[in-house]
């Protein structure tokens, strides 16, 4: 054990000397850089006319799509905006500028392009890009993406063989309008994974806008109408059915951003949490019949401390306090804190970013993409957000606001948020942000993305503090694991690759171990199997397939 | 115009006693009364300009014309035949208040005025005075015109205004006489400020308060604008300071405790808030920020200082505010039919003020 690590595990055990904390929150957690052989850059097209699609992209996904082994990358990209715009409106994603683009990890840690040959090079003239979701919606092994746009959505199904086809038509997913974050989950529990779509708002090139009395700026969601989110059903059969109104969804309208998936109340139903924009938020309760209760006012989470509308972009719902119950934590634009809702138990949240310090790192900045991580495996889960503006011109605005501002890691000193150095104070206009261990060496790395700019790699500089990671392989329960609740030495995560802001997870849960070196583990499947193991070795990679019974 | 309409019937008894007058003027002035009645403001009109024709010395004719016109919202033509009567009749009160009147509704604030002050007319004079840039009498007569009807919101209106504008015209006196003073960068840190410019706001604070460390209110002001911008360490520390110098302080004592609720001490925000309720009892904000402080630690104590939040305020944000808050606490205490009537209230507050415009 470093002095590094034996200071880390006394200040998560609260006996570490003043002095001492300082010299650890001095060092920066990661090597921060573009990964080698990435040069993907996300082009939103800023225009005069000050479009609201042009600010809002883009997604990124952590995914082995291959099955080597190794965490490959998928990055949506915008698309080309003119100034001004004529129809027929299109975005010329034909040209290789606007792709989105597949990355394989190679190796020796650096990517290949492999778009073209993996058949991803066709975004479609009409979509202008904006998030991405990963899940093995047919069962067979292997991770398929879907990506949603303004304009329509593409279901992109993995051939196990390096290629892709665009199954959207067939499966009935396309939806239309303005899709921002997406996630696969299994809501009825019936072993397939699901897709959960949420929707921004009504906008169109007709109905257009631009705000700001002196400078023209983007316009507030609510010059617009709200709009309705989606969820399809898996039939089973490679076709999805809308369930959106049927299931209660499409009952509520919204600015939806963000998504997120946990059981909150321990029915053994993933449950459904949607950050809004600039009005309440949605906690959409599985009542375990196909249908869905819009609970979120009276579970505490539709409005911040004060009684107001959060901007609620970036979500995650897992436990940030080690009481094995999923809490939120959402991200929102400058001067209202970054909200956190704990869930105090039996289906109700109470607001308490002032008592963990979440809302002391916020005030003046807005954040994006989320992740709830347990970046220094002290064994607590920490806090990695990508922030900077909405507006590319917020000072002129306010002064003491900027469009472009560094992301932010807080360490989590049993259920309080200390800022620590990420190792970038380099200012970007952050958007999406995925997390996973991208060089396998069991400590959490992130990628995020940044308007008008080539991605960055926070690669974890590491230490010598124990990790567990399991790969779940559902046999009864969906083959991704997509709900388990898994415990390992008293943490919790609910099994998920969505979270953050229009971006998707490594589908592996990651844990810290601290100073353990042994890890007892219980699942609790989706089919509501619960599996336990007992004495496994720390710092290893750990495929978990569903046994047959409890 | 109800009020001068009696100051007509005054004028024509204080007219009576003038030399007669020809019958057909008479009878063209009982037509245009007549007409003026039946609102046919046109005829009426006609009749008495064809009286002051026949008349061009009759102060009474030329009077009754002039407020025909301010009957028919024609101001611009009312002035001259209520100039040509107050000529005639330079003593009578009616004739300068309708002609202040018509010269301000007409734009002419500045020739309004003598004529209002000689009638005492404090609303439409203060209005006047406002509209020359004479805030200072603007507001005492405004003030002054309150006094006799208090709730009449356009004289709230017009007082909030010139205050504004009082306020104004002091800064600009001020920065231009005394730069270099620490009430000079006090008001420019003001300024600052309102736009926004929390950096320079604070600089000029900080100028200040290098000149005049003593100055009561000064930190408080720094406080806020490091609080505005977020920077919670540094406001603690200003409203810290000026809790020291200010004992006796409730707002001091509250935004000190507000700095420290938002810094996650809930502990020392709740003594401070509690301090800032014993120096000014039932302030809202204070109890509802005591509510947050002790959610957690004292949920008792919260209950009561939110209790009292919505005892104050019945109906307003801040109102619906705390029964958010009251039902958090009652939710995690496991009172759900409590939580529930809390609930219930935020939302007939929220379905009431979500209709009011913004």
């Amino acid at each position: 054990m470093t002095r590094r690590d034996l200071l880390r595990l006394l200040l998560s055990l609260g006996l570490l000397p003043h002095e001492a904390k300082a010299e650890l929150e001095s060092e920066s957690f990661f090597h921060v850089g573009p990964l080698k052989g990435v040069n993907f850059v996300l082009r939103n097209s800023p225009t005069s006319q000050k479009r609201l699609i042009e600010t809002m992209p883009g997604g990124v996904a952590l995914l082995d799509y291959n099955n080597d082994g190794l965490l490959d990358v998928f990055f949506v990209n915008g698309g080309l905006l003119r100034d001004p715009m004529r129809s027929p409106f299109t975005f010329d994603r034909h040209d290789p500028l606007y792709w989105n683009r597949l990355y394989r990890q190679n190796r020796d840690g650096t990517f290949t392009d492999v778009t073209e040959e993996a058949g991803l090079a066709n975004a479609g003239d009409a979509n202008y890009g904006m998030g991405v979701a990963v899940g093995d919606y047919d069962n067979d092994g292997f991770s398929d993406i879907y990506v949603t746009n303004f304009g329509k959505n593409v279901l992109y199904h993995n051939n196990g063989d390096g290629t892709f086809t665009d199954v959207t038509a067939k499966a009935g997913v396309a939806a239309g309008g303005w899709s921002a974050s997406a996630g696969f989950l299994d809501f009825d529990n019936d072993g397939r994974l699901d897709l959960f779509v949420t929707r921004y708002l009504d906008w169109s090139f007709q109905n257009t806008k631009i705000c700001g009395a002196e400078t023209a700026t983007y316009c507030p969601p609510s010059e617009f109408p709200p709009a309705t989110n989606i969820l399809y059903r898996n039939r089973g059969n490679g076709t999805f059915e809308d369930v959106s109104v049927a299931s209660g969804i499409a009952a509520k309208k919204g600015h939806g951003l963000g998504v997120a998936f946990a059981d909150y109340d321990g029915d053994g139903f993933v449950d459904i949490f949607v950050a809004n924009d600039a009005t309440e938020q949605f906690l959409f309760h599985n009542n375990g019949k196909g249908t869905f209760t819009e609970c979120a006012l009276d579970s505490g989470v539709a409005l911040s401390e004060n009684g107001k509308k959060p901007s609620g972009m970036g979500v995650v719902f897992q436990d940030y306090d080690n009481d094995g119950l999923p809490d939120l934590l959402i991200t929102q634009l400058p001067h209202e804190p970054y909200v956190v809702f704990h869930n105090d138990g039996k289906g109700s949240f109470s607001a308490q970013e002032l008592e963990t310090g979440f809302g002391l790192l916020s005030g003046k900045v807005s954040g994006w993409g989320i992740g709830l991580e347990d970046i220094d495996n002290d064994g607590w889960k920490d806090v990695f957000i990508v922030q900077g503006h909405v507006f590319d011109n917020v000072e002129t605005y306010d002064s003491s606001l900027r469009y472009k501002e560094p992301p932010l890691l807080a360490l989590n000193r049993r259920g309080h948020f200390v800022k620590a150095r990420i190792g970038s104070e380099v200012p970007v206009a952050g958007r999406g942000a995925a997390f996973g261990d991208v060089n396998n060496d069991g400590w959490l790395d992130a990628v995020t993305t940044s308007l008008g700019e080539r991605p960055q790699l926070f690669l974890n500089r590491g230490g010598k503090l124990h990790w567990l990671t399991i790969m779940l392989r559902g046999k009864r329960s969906n083959r991704d694991g997509f709900g388990a609740r898994v415990q390992v030495n008293g943490q919790v995560r609910f099994a998920t690759a969505t979270g953050s802001y229009l971006s998707s997870n490594d589908k592996r849960l990651h844990f810290g171990l601290g100073s353990a070196q042994t890890a007892d583990i219980e699942i609790q499947w989706p089919s509501r199997i619960r599996q336990v193991l007992r004495g496994i070795k720390a710092d290893q990679f750990i495929e978990i397939e569903e046994s047959e019974r409890s | 115009m109800i009020r001068a309409a009696l100051f007509v019937c005054l004028f024509l008894q204080g007219q009576a006693t003038e030399a007669p007058r020809a019958p057909e003027v008479v009878e063209l002035l009982r037509s245009g009364l007549d007409d003026e009645t039946r609102n046919n403001l046109d005829e009426a009109i006609t009749a008495f300009r064809k009286a002051a024709d026949l008349a061009p010395s009759d102060a009474v004719v030329f009077f009754k014309l002039g407020e025909a016109y301010m009957k028919k919202r024609d101001y611009v033509s009312a002035i001259s035949p209520l100039k040509r009567a107050a000529e005639l009749s330079p003593d009578s009160l009616p004739v300068d208040q309708l002609l202040g009147f018509a010269l301000l509704a007409a734009g002419y604030a500045s020739d309004a005025i003598p004529h209002l002050e000689k009638v005492q007319a404090f609303d439409a004079l203060g209005i006047a005075q406002l509209q020359v840039g004479r805030p200072g009498e603007a507001v005492a007569n405004l003030q002054k015109a309150l006094e006799k009807t208090p709730n009449d919101p356009d004289l709230l209106y017009y007082l909030s205004r010139a205050s504004g504008a009082l306020s104004s015209q002091s800064v600009d006196k001020l920065l231009s006489a005394f730069p270099n003073t620490a009430r000079g960068h006090q008001a420019l840190g003001q300024n600052y400020f309102a736009a926004k410019m929390y950096a320079e706001a604070a600089n000029e604070y900080q100028r200040a308060l290098a000149l005049r460390p003593d100055l009561p209110g000064l930190r408080l002001e720094l406080g806020q604008i490091y609080a505005a911008s977020s920077v919670w360490e540094n406001a603690e520390k200003e409203f810290r300071e000026e809790s020291r110098s200010q004992p006796g302080s409730a707002e001091a004592a509250y935004r000190l405790g507000d700095a420290l609720l938002q810094e996650g001490k809930m502990k020392e925000a709740a003594e401070e808030l509690q301090r800032s309720d014993q120096l000014l009892p039932n302030m809202p904000e204070t109890l509802y920020e005591l509510g947050k402080a002790t959610a957690v630690s004292d949920p008792a104590d919260a209950e009561r200082a939110l209790g009292r939040v919505v005892e104050l305020e019945k109906d307003t944000f801040l109102a619906g505010q705390a029964y958010l808050a009251l039902a958090a606490i009652h939710r995690k205490q496991g009172k759900t039919s409590q939580a529930a009537h809390d609930m219930e209230e935020y939302r007939q507050i929220h379905s009431v003020i979500s209709h009011l415009p913004e």
